[in-house]
This record gives structure tokens, sequence and C-alpha cells, in this order.
């Protein structure tokens, strides 16, 4: 073999996996467990399980602005200033500088980035709900967008294996519009939420459910073997937790992959090109620049999965242009990187309740409540608008905080502060959003400092949403008001844009016609079989529920399929 | 009307939920202000860190458990102020620093760090009321929303409210029972702070005159 072979046969794997986040990681563990030789490329920096958790056992006061975000900071971090949370003191090294990696907005668009090892799952929320078939049947239904190739049953055993190696806790309920999983034991409520959790039931037949999050509340031998612990209660989860306490790519699917291995893990490579041969009519590998020296490099496979999130998945198919695919790999159906899609929050009430004097919290739980889907579901039909939308909040305590919202300082105002104030609940809408092929990202004609093409953003929240959110609004009060809740506010983040919700999916959505969609129903792409896109791209409706279990579920069946194609020598 | 604007009269409609800092972050984001920023351009002299002291002392006074001044309030609130703020609310406070002085001076003969105590309270209750004053008229002079109901935008209008500025005592007190809560003493001694409570329990026994939880 010549010293060009010997190079390329290094550069050379079964598999390679664009991307390290929640599906990234899924991808590179499923097929490295089931044998192949897995490159997986991060276009960010390394991040190590515990000790690369800078700020996570930092006391409040070792923040200097304890917290908050400096002048500086706030220039740098533009777009996740928009969240609100995610620029803070603790968290803001896990998240992505704005300013040197910055996009285009025609229409504003909150992109929350996260380019690192492990991607977004270091600091995701962690609220993980299945899809049910109302979801999957609602395109055809309503008719946005295009049908779903796949049903509830096909997703099923999915869900339970992703559950089971995830650690979920949470309660099974029997709702038909949400299905149970395989949990770990719930987290507690507090008096406040199960006192509403009662009244909404009694008045409405409204349920509520304690949230079902990706947290070990009682490890199995299957998560203690990886090194990951229970759960400790500090809620500091997105600064990265020490104990493994919550999913991520770092605490589960990075050690189990690296278990086997079959793994190859490369940091700081942004793949910018899929390789298409056009004799042999499928992709060959990728195209790579180093973010710190600007080398470039191929790499080659028999598959690829793309994991790189929504967005930038869409826009490495669009930046993969050749002779077969002008318009950018797999876009004959022009549908890449349209039909953007999140959820719309930020619209609910909370209220305030006399009582449980007698009564506090022990801990800090990272998790809140849960009320699933009700509008559009049953009898529950709703004039104003399609879908429909569930409830994230919980009810606590006040703590010293609320001594801003009060008159007075001084001896009396600080003792009074000092004790837990009233028992108060906030609900807070997640609204599905439609469809639209109208909103999309493009690439523009600027570039950024590796020469490579920025986003443009163009999309809006449509009229369904805003009728929606009226709904989302005067539910929450309706049902806090019916539980005797005092001081009732309501609001209406309606300025926030597209992105907010930091669920952003649909940009290669999978169907039944390739010529109105990028994906088949094994998440291949139409016309490029060998590759795969198994991030938010695939999502062909959004749902109200949070999407990263879906993700996971539908990585882990697109992977046993590839490996049984790839055997058959289908691929 | 402008994004802004009705982002600014939704947050005074919650009671001036949104910070100063977001405030002014979308300020610069839209182009309206230009983050002039310099590192170590505001200068408090000495007498002012003695004034800003006291001042957080007053509204956080030590009890039975150390106040302000023991927990490093001022020299907080002096870091936050000129890595958090832009010039205009900088110089607002800075005023107001002023401000509290001169009425010291007017109604009782002497700087605020020589009032006795009754006397600290009277001058910061007049500030009290000049912050709720300066709130109301600013709430006033913001149009509300008015949202296109077609395609959710917010409507353009020429008229653009007047950027309210946080009133000093507001700012002064927002920034004490943060800095005095989230140190090592308020979390710990005027409040129970458990780095690794280890278990969560929605329902435990409570009896007044129990702290309440730091974080």
């Amino acid at each position: 073999m010549n010293i060009v072979g010997q190079e390329k046969a290094k550069s050379t794997f079964d598999a390679i996996v664009v991307g390290s986040g929640i599906s990234g990681g899924w991808a590179a563990k499923e097929l490295c467990e089931k044998g192949l030789k897995v490159l997986m490329l991060e276009r960010g920096r390394d991040i190590k399980h515990i000790e690369g958790y800078d700020t996570a056992m930092k006391d409040p006061w070792e923040f200097p602005h304890r917290g908050r975000v400096d002048n500086v900071s706030r220039e740098e971090y533009w777009a996740s200033m928009r969240t609100g949370y995610t620029a803070n003191e603790p968290t803001r090294y896990l998240f992505e500088n704005d300013k040197e990696n910055p996009y285009l907005e025609k229409r504003p668009f909150d992109w929350i980035r996260g380019y690192h090892l492990g991607g977004r799952s270091l600091m995701w929320g962690r609220q993980s709900y299945r899809l049910g078939d109302l979801d999957f049947t609602a395109n055809a239904e309503d008719g946005h967008g295009v049908d779903w190739p796949i049903r509830y049953a096909d997703i099923a055993p999915w869900y339970d294996y992703v559950e089971r190696f995830a650690g979920i806790s949470g309660q099974a309920e029997g709702w038909g519009q949400l299905p149970d999983g395989q949990f770990l034991k719930p987290m507690d409520m507090t008096v406040v939420e199960k006192h509403v959790k009662d009244s909404m039931m009694k008045t409405f037949g409204r349920g509520m459910t304690i949230g079902r999050t990706a947290i070990l509340t009682a490890p199995t031998k299957i998560q203690t073997d990886l090194g990951r612990g229970q759960c400790q209660s500090r809620n500091l989860c997105s600064r990265g937790c020490p104990f493994g306490g919550y999913f991520s790519t770092q605490s589960a699917t990075l050690p189990a992959a690296v278990k086997t291995k079959k793994l190859t893990l490369i940091t700081d490579k942004i793949v910018y090109n899929v390789i298409f041969d056009e004799k042999k009519n499928k992709a060959i590998g990728v195209r790579v620049i180093d973010q710190n020296t600007m080398e470039q490099k191929e790499y080659y496979a028999k598959i690829i999965f793309l994991n790189a999130s929504s967005i930038n998945s869409a826009w490495l198919l669009l930046n993969s242009t050749s002779a077969r695919f002008p318009n950018g790999l797999g876009n004959d159906s022009d549908q890449v990187g349209r039909n953007i899609m999140d959820h719309h929050l930020g619209a609910g009430a909370s209220g305030e309740f006399e009582g449980w004097e007698d009564q506090y919290v022990y801990g800090r739980r990272a998790n809140g409540i849960y009320v699933p889907r009700f509008a559009n579901w049953g009898k529950d039909k709703r004039k104003d608008f399609v879908r429909g939308f569930g409830y994230q909040g919980g009810g606590s305590r006040d703590s010293w905080g609320r001594g801003n919202g009060l008159k007075g300082f001084g001896a009396d105002f600080k003792e009074q502060l000092t004790e837990p104030g009233k028992w108060s609940i906030n609900l807070g809408g997640f609204g599905e959003t439609l469809p639209d092929p109208n909103n999309r990202m493009r690439l523009s004609d600027k570039k950024d400092k590796w020469g490579l093409p920025i986003v443009e953003f163009d999309a809006a929240w449509g009229p369904n949403a805003l009728q929606m959110r009226k709904a989302m609004i005067s539910d929450a009060a309706e049902m806090l008001e019916a539980a005797g809740a005092k001081n009732i506010r309501t609001r209406d983040e309606f300025f926030k844009n597209p992105g907010i919700g930091i669920h952003e999916m649909g940009t290669a959505r999978m169907g039944r016609d390739p010529k109105t969609s990028v994906l088949n129903q094994w998440n291949q792409i139409w016309a490029c079989p060998n590759v795969f896109m198994t991030d938010g791209a695939f999502m062909a409706s959004s749902s109200c529920v949070n999407p990263s279990l879906t993700y996971m579920a539908m990585t882990a069946r697109a992977a046993d399929y590839a490996v049984k194609e790839l055997k058959k020598r289908n691929l | 009307m402008e994004r802004r604007t009705a982002i600014k009269s939704v947050a005074l409609l919650l009671g001036g939920a949104l910070s100063g800092p977001t405030l002014s972050a979308m300020a610069i984001r839209n182009g309206e202000l230009q983050p002039d920023w310099v590192p170590g351009a505001l200068n408090f002299t000495a007498d002012q860190q003695a004034l800003l002291a006291e001042i957080a002392e007053t509204i956080i006074p030590t009890t039975s458990t150390p106040g302000a001044k023991a927990a490093g309030v001022g020299p907080f609130i002096e870091l936050m102020i000129k890595d958090c703020y832009l010039p205009a609310q900088q110089q607002h406070f800075m005023k107001g620093l002023g401000d509290i002085d001169a009425e010291s001076m007017k109604n009782h003969g002497k700087n605020y760090v020589s009032l006795s105590n009754e006397q600290r309270i009277a001058v910061m209750t007049t500030f009290e009321q000049k912050a709720a004053d300066e709130r109301k008229q600013a709430a006033a002079n913001v149009v509300k929303a008015d949202v296109d109901a077609e395609t959710g935008n917010v409507k353009e209008v020429k008229a653009k409210a007047s950027d309210p500025l946080v009133p000093f005592f507001s700012l002064a007190k927002e920034l004490t029972l943060l800095g005095y809560f989230s140190s090592e003493i308020g979390a710990t001694k005027a409040l129970r702070y458990v780095a690794v409570p280890g278990r969560f329990e929605g329902s435990v026994p409570y009896k007044k005159g129990d702290k309440a939880w730091a974080t």
C-alpha cells in the first residue's frame, strides 16, 4: 500500500457521526455497540466529564457578579442574552459566543448553541416526554405539513429502549395523549402543586403530573456501571453534573461508546461538506476544517449520521453542493432549511395561595410539574386554533427575591425576608407550532472566520400560535382561579422570537414522498440513503412536548436499521 | 411600535421584571446605544464608597445576624455598577449618590454617613418615595404595545418612549438584596444554605422563625 493509501486507510471508518450532542452521542453508542468502527466529529472543544465542569461546585458568592451578565459578555453573547438565563455567569461557559459565531436575521430568530463536546446535552432542560399517536397523525388530519411516515407504534419500543438507558424519572398516568414510559421513581410534588393538581382534575377533568426528566432518582445497574450516580438535588444541572445525575453525552452515551473500543473521537473539527461520489451515487465521507489551525482534512466511511443540530445539519446539506445536487445534498424537494419549528412559550399565569404556612421543602428539585395537552384532545375542541399546548411550571414558597416587589427596607424588612414567603405556583405554556415552508434558514453570502457561509434566518410565529397563546394564558388563569389562587398574574412574552424554546427542528423533514420531504421513514436522505439525519431536522411536526427523547429514540431506531442494511450490503 | 418599546411596556406591566442589563442589552442589539463602556472609566471616590456601604447597611442592617456592610455589599454594588450597567444608568446612579448627601445636608446639616440611624431612615424613605414617583412617570411615558392580530408583529409607531432608567433607590435596594443574600454571610447566617442537599422532599414541617433556604 502506498503512503496515500495508508493515509486514506487511517481516515476511513465504518461510520462517521457529525456532532456529539444528544443524538450524536446516541448514534455513536449504538453504532459502536453493533460493532462498527465509528468516528465522531465535534466542531467545538473537548469538555471532560466532571473535571471539565468549571462552575459545577461553586457557591453563589464565588461568582463576582452573582450570576448576572457583565457588559462585555452581554455584547459577546448577544443571542444568548435573549433567553434571560443562558448567558448568566454560572452557565455562560457552555453557551456560544455569538460575536465569534454570528448569524443573520431577515426576521429575528434566537439561535442558542453549545459548540463543544456533548453539545447541548450538557445544558438541556432534561424534560423527557413521548410523542403520542395524536402527534404522528396531526399533519395528515389537519393538512399542515406532510404526513409522518411513521406512527407511535413504530417508535414505542425505541422509547422503551432509550428510556431504560438514559434513566427517566416520572409517574405513569395512563393518559391517551401522553404515553407513559419506563420510569425511575417520580420526584415529589409540593403541597401547592398537589392542591392545584386535585383542583384541576375535580373542576376541569384535566391532569397534572410531576415532570418527566432525564435525572436519576434511583439509578439502575445500567447507569451505575457507567459511573453515574443519584441526583443530589442541587438544581445546578446546566453547569454540568459532577455526579452524572442527568443524562448527557459525557455522563452516558460517550462512556458506553468508549467501552466498545470502537470509537474514535476528534474534537475541534468543523464538518463543512459531505462528499458525494457521482459514480457510486452515494456519500463517501466528509470534509472538515480545524477550528483552531484551519487545517483541512477528509474522512471516509460507509455511512454518515448527521447530528449537528437541526440548523447546522441543514446548513451542512445546503453547503454540500455537487453536479447531482446543485441546491445542496438531498435537496431535490427544496425543503432543506424550511419548516423550522420550535415551541412558543412564555404565555401563562401565576398565582399566590394563603395557607400551608407550616409546610416547606427540603432540597432543590431540578424539575417541575407537567400538565399534558387538553386543548383539541377528546371533547375539548377549540375553534380558534389547531393542535395544542402543555404547561410546565411549579409551586414553591417565595424566596428573598420577593423583597424587590415589596415596599420597605431596614431591620424588620430584613427579618421578614429571612423567612420563606407565601406559596405560589406558575403555569407556563409550551405550544405546538405548525410546519410552514416560509419559516426557513439559508446560507447567506457572508462568511465566518473559517470562510464558511453564515446562516440567515427568516421565520416567525404563525397566526395559529398567536391564537393558541390566548388560550394558554386564559386557561392557566382560569385553573388557578378555580384552585383559589390570589393575585393571579398573566404573562405573554409575545415579543420573543422563534428559537426561544431552544427546540428548533424540522429543517429536513421526513415524509412519504421524496418530492415533498428530505428523509424517508428510516431517517435516510431519499436520494443519498447512506446519509442519516437523526437530530431535530427530521421532525415533520413539532408536537407540544419537549423533543429530545424523540431524537434519542429515532437515532437508536435509525442506527439499528443502518447496521442491518449494511450487513445486507444495501448501503 | 418598536419591539423594544413593547418589551419595556410589558416589563413595566409585570412590575419591572426585566432588569436594567436586559434593557441595555436590547438597546445595544438594536443599535440604539453603542456600548461605549470602558473598563475602569467610572471611579468611586473613598467618600462615595463609604456612603454606598452605609446606604446598603440602612437597607439591610445588622440585626441578630450581620448586615450588608459585613457582607461586603458596598464593594459589590460598585463592581456591579461599573461592570454591568451602561453609562446612562451609571450616571443616574452616581447622581443618586450625590442626591442622598444633598438631601442629608439640607434636612440634617450633615453628610449621610454622619447621620443617626433614624435620620438615615428618614432620608431613605424620601428616596423610596421618589423612586415610586419615577417609576410611575416612566410607566406613563411608555406607549402600550400595539400588536397586529394577523401577523403577531408588533406595529411600528413613530413616537418613541424615553428609556426609563432604574431609579436610584430601586437599584440600590435590588443590588443590596442580591449582594447580601447571595453572599456567604447572607446565605449561611441570615438564611440556610446546603450546597449538596442529597434529596428532595416536597413537604417538610415549618415553624415560624425557621430560616428560608438561600437557594
